[in-house]
């Protein structure tokens, strides 16, 4: 119950000490990606996940997260590249991200599925480019910018657009919608 | 201070259940006015909330109920009677009252001064005309009938009273306005030496002698708010006519406790009664704070589900004492659910008696004559619900009385009584609350409804529509059929509102025509609690999924014969029809299907439907764990719950789930008619 109160002050922590610059970087398919350490609550094993019928394939279902139901996404399939396999390495790493529905604009708890955990690192501002107009085959505005690592470009996710509550839900009607059953 | 600010809610929470009786009694006047007990309930309700605002020094709630009680003691006394006029009068003053109440200073009060004079201005000819002899002052207020006589009032003061705000020259003050204050005896033996006292305790009790005709109740009711702190003995003496005050025994009575006792035990006994009185009426009932059971009941969730995992981990571990002791564990916890979530489940009754006034309101703006029959007041359900449901009523009530009822003429050109009918009613249905809303008025007219949407574009012309489908199209944003705009309804704002609202309540509406009253209902079907459910487990692929358990009616197997058939969407069982929903075809699960498979068969209001699943797990507790804002959009399921094995459970919404699944049939019927017989339109 007091899990928020704990986070907001890990939050004041991290941030007083300089850790906006670290990020979780992780594999997705064959690509690296990082998010703000920031937004990041925890990494558990993948496993009994409930899947949740009659929705898209990016949400693989929900599990429990000591208590409360947490909704699980694949990047990948969000990504429009096909669902990821698991496999022994594939993690769930839980975020925390913007809840935009209704009025309510706490934090919520997602689970996005990661082929592999790789580390946390440290980017500074100066490493980071801004994203490129296309190449990257993912939404524009899903990405926060590109990190530069030994050479390497690793793609910052800005999860809070890709993980969007509201658009997440929109996106769910595979079903029929039965509001507009009329004039059809 | 804080103690200070408790009290004052007290008063705001007693001051608002007064009124709420105050308007009922009001009400019930109007047919049965004759009746001493409600002139009595209601002179009483007013008489308390003058008590205790004059406790709180809330001058301006004091001064305009004063003038209020003093007509309706007038009224009790048969001086006056009760028109209709004067019924709207009070009935406005009542909610003049309720405005002042709310209002915490008096010097905020000032903005409500208009609205009062102008109700005092109307009472003046019911307050004045008889008795300006009586009518003035505090004192001769409590009139005529009654014979004054002499009361000794022994006060017995806590030490903390003052710090608690509770001055004793508030209470004595107040007195006076019963009577008149003959003698204030200042009892002093718990004065400490001067250099011991604290200013901020109080050592003082007090003997007050009082001539009065109010009785006993009315005196000791001043206290009530600081019952805690201060222990009233109210003793009769004689009749004020027969005996001399000045010469009445005082002062032969001995000023310490004991001797009060000894000497009038018969006084002593009846006090002794009159406590235990209150006493018990504590007992019935105990304020408690909203969120307090909340937490409360989130924490009897928490329970369910660890006795759950308790129940697995034993059941597994083979030992049979712990299989006792978890089973035992589990009958308690189940009891103990039960009863927390009674804690929160309230009578529709008071819900529904606010409407008496809306209905007399609206009718009464209308031009009509309008009575509003109220059914199954007792029907119980959660108070989070009941709090959601009576703005979503108050529409619907409205709109039954507008829309509904026609107007005298009409009625009774139709040959129906002019006096229309408005009826609410509630009862429990397997699992859900059902609350009607009825009227006896000429119903809903198909062609005009379909003919609006036509021209509002909510429908195509050539579409083939149900009448059920018709009369659901009311429920679509921006609809109103009626051509003119009333202040009241009519706008076309509200229906879709009224259906967001309770489906926002996991609830549905529907409407009827003809209804129960050869009108128009409105059935409104609503969750009994929104937090914990017996549900009934049941495995389809790797998932479980659960039904609420009141919606089950049986289970059985699907034999061989009947599982070849997968077009098959309906069985016989039992010389009935039971439609069928493939559970695993209608989530599109992959996997194989099992060889046996078995039917769990559901109702929902009249419809029954059988659910197909693969394997039946039996009865659960299941605390609903709403499912998170990107489910949002998501039909068929209402939540999720967790599984003594830590598993995520979803929970089978079966009312949209038979919707769903008739709407996906009927969108496939109306495409193949469509085919056949183009523009057969519903015109």
């Amino acid at each position: 119950m007091n899990q928020p109160q704990t986070s907001a002050e890990d939050v004041r922590i991290a941030e007083s000490s300089g850790d906006q610059n670290q990020y979780l970087t992780f594999q997705i398919g064959h690509e690296m990606f990082a998010v703000g350490i920031l937004h990041i609550r925890e990494i558990i094993e993948y496993g009994s996940l409930t899947t949740v019928p009659m929705m898209p394939e990016f949400v693989r279902g929900v599990i429990n997260l000591r208590g409360s139901v947490v909704p699980v996404i694949d990047l990948s399939a969000r990504f429009g590249r096909g669902e990821s396999t698991v496999n022994r390495r594939s993690c769930i790493v839980i975020l925390e991200v913007e809840g935009s529905t209704g009025d309510e604009d706490q934090l919520q708890e997602v689970g996005i599925i990661v082929d592999a955990v790789s580390e946390v690192l440290e980017i500074p501002p100066t490493e980071i480019e801004p994203a490129p107009g296309f190449g990257a085959r993912i939404r524009a505005d899903f990405i926060a910018g590109m990190g530069k690592v030994q050479g390497q470009f690793v793609i910052l996710l800005n999860v809070d657009q890709a993980l969007n509550t509201r658009e997440l839900a929109e996106l769910d009607s595979t079903v029929d919608a039965p509001r507009d059953g009329y004039d059809s | 201070m804080t103690t200070m600010a408790t009290a004052l809610q007290t008063f705001l929470d007693e001051s608002r259940e007064l009124l709420s009786d105050m308007e009922l009694l009001l009400l019930a006047m109007e047919s049965r006015s004759g009746e001493p007990e409600l002139q009595n309930a209601l002179f009483r309700c007013v008489h308390t909330i003058k008590g205790s605002a004059g406790m709180f020094g809330l001058d301006h709630v004091v001064d305009f109920t004063h003038v209020v009680e003093n007509v309706l003691d007038r009224l009790r006394a048969g001086e006056i009677a009760l028109s209709r006029d004067l019924a709207n009068l009070l009935l406005r003053c009542r909610d003049h009252i309720s405005l002042l109440v709310e209002v915490p200073e008096p010097s905020e009060a000032a903005a409500l001064q208009p609205g009062g004079v102008v109700l005092l201005a109307g009472l003046e000819p019911f307050h004045s005309c008889a008795g300006s002899s009586h009518a003035q002052t505090d004192s001769t207020e409590p009139v005529a009938a009654e014979a004054s006589r002499k009361c000794r009032i022994d006060i017995r003061i806590h030490a903390d009273a003052l710090r608690h705000g509770m001055d004793p020259l508030g209470f004595i003050r107040f007195l006076g306005t019963l009577g008149d204050v003959a003698a204030v005896r200042t009892l002093e033996e718990k004065l400490p030496v001067l250099g011991d006292m604290d200013p901020e305790t109080c050592y003082l009790d007090f003997e007050i002698d009082l001539v009065t005709s109010a009785d006993r109740i009315a005196i000791e009711n001043i206290f009530e708010l600081a019952s805690d702190l201060y222990q009233i003995e109210v003793q009769d003496q004689c009749p004020v006519t027969e005996v001399d005050p000045v010469a009445a025994p005082l002062p032969a009575q001995p000023d310490t406790d004991e001797s009060v006792e000894s000497a009038a035990p018969g006084a002593e006994e009846q006090a002794d009664t009159s406590q235990q009185n209150r006493r018990r009426k504590q007992v019935q009932h105990f304020r408690i704070q909203a969120d307090k059971l909340d937490n409360l009941i989130n924490l009897v969730g928490e329970l369910v589900i660890s006795s759950a995992a308790v129940s697995l981990g034993a059941e597994q571990s083979g030992d049979t004492p712990a299989r006792e002791s978890a089973a035992n564990l589990n009958l308690l916890v189940e009891a103990i659910r039960d009863s927390s979530l009674d804690l929160r489940m309230v009578p529709i009754g008071e819900t529904f008696q606010r409407f008496q006034r809306v209905v007399r309101d609206v009718a009464s703006e209308l031009g009509k004559d309008i009575e509003l029959v109220v059914t199954g007041a007792d029907t119980e359900l959660d108070k989070t619900v009941v709090e959601k449901i009576g703005d979503p009523l108050t529409h619907l009530v409205r709109n039954a009385c507008d829309h509904g009822v026609e107007a005298p003429a009409a009625r009774s050109q139709k040959g129906k009584p002019t006096r229309g009918r408005v009826h609410l009613n509630a009862y429990h249905e397997s699992g859900s609350i059902i609350i009607e809303v009825s009227d006896d008025g000429g119903g809903l007219s198909r062609e005009r409804i379909l003919a609006k949407a036509m021209e509002r574009e909510l429908v195509r012309p050539d579409a083939v529509l149900t009448d059920q489908d018709v009369f659901n199209l009311i429920f679509e944003p921006g609809f109103s059929t009626v051509e003119q705009v009333t202040n009241l309804s009519g706008r076309g704002v509200g229906m879709d509102v009224v259906r967001r609202n309770i489906e926002s309540l996991r609830g549905t509406v529907e409407l009827v025509s003809p209804g129960v009253l050869g009108g128009t209902t409105f059935r409104i079907r609503l969750p009994l609690t929104l937090a914990i459910i017996d549900g009934f487990m049941a495995r389809v692929g790797d998932a479980t999924y659960v039904v609420p358990l009141e919606m089950v009616v049986e289970c059985t197997e699907l034999s061989a014969e009947q599982q070849l058939g997968a077009e098959q969407h309906y069985i016989n069982l039992r010389q009935e029809v039971l439609p069928l929903i493939r559970l695993r075809a209608h989530f599109k699960l992959s996997g194989e299907l099992r060889k046996r498979q078995n039917i769990i068969v559901v109702r929902h209001g009249g419809q029954k439907a059988g659910l197909i699943v693969d394997e039946l797990l039996g009865e659960n507790q299941t605390v609903i764990k709403p499912l998170g804002g990107i489910f949002s959009n998501l039909r068929g399921l209402s939540g999720s719950t967790i599984l003594g094995n830590g598993q995520v459970a979803l929970i089978l919404d079966v009312p949209t789930l038979i919707q769903q699944v008739a709407r996906q049939e009927d969108a496939a019927n109306r495409g193949f008619q469509s085919h056949a017989r183009p523009r057969l339109s519903a015109s």
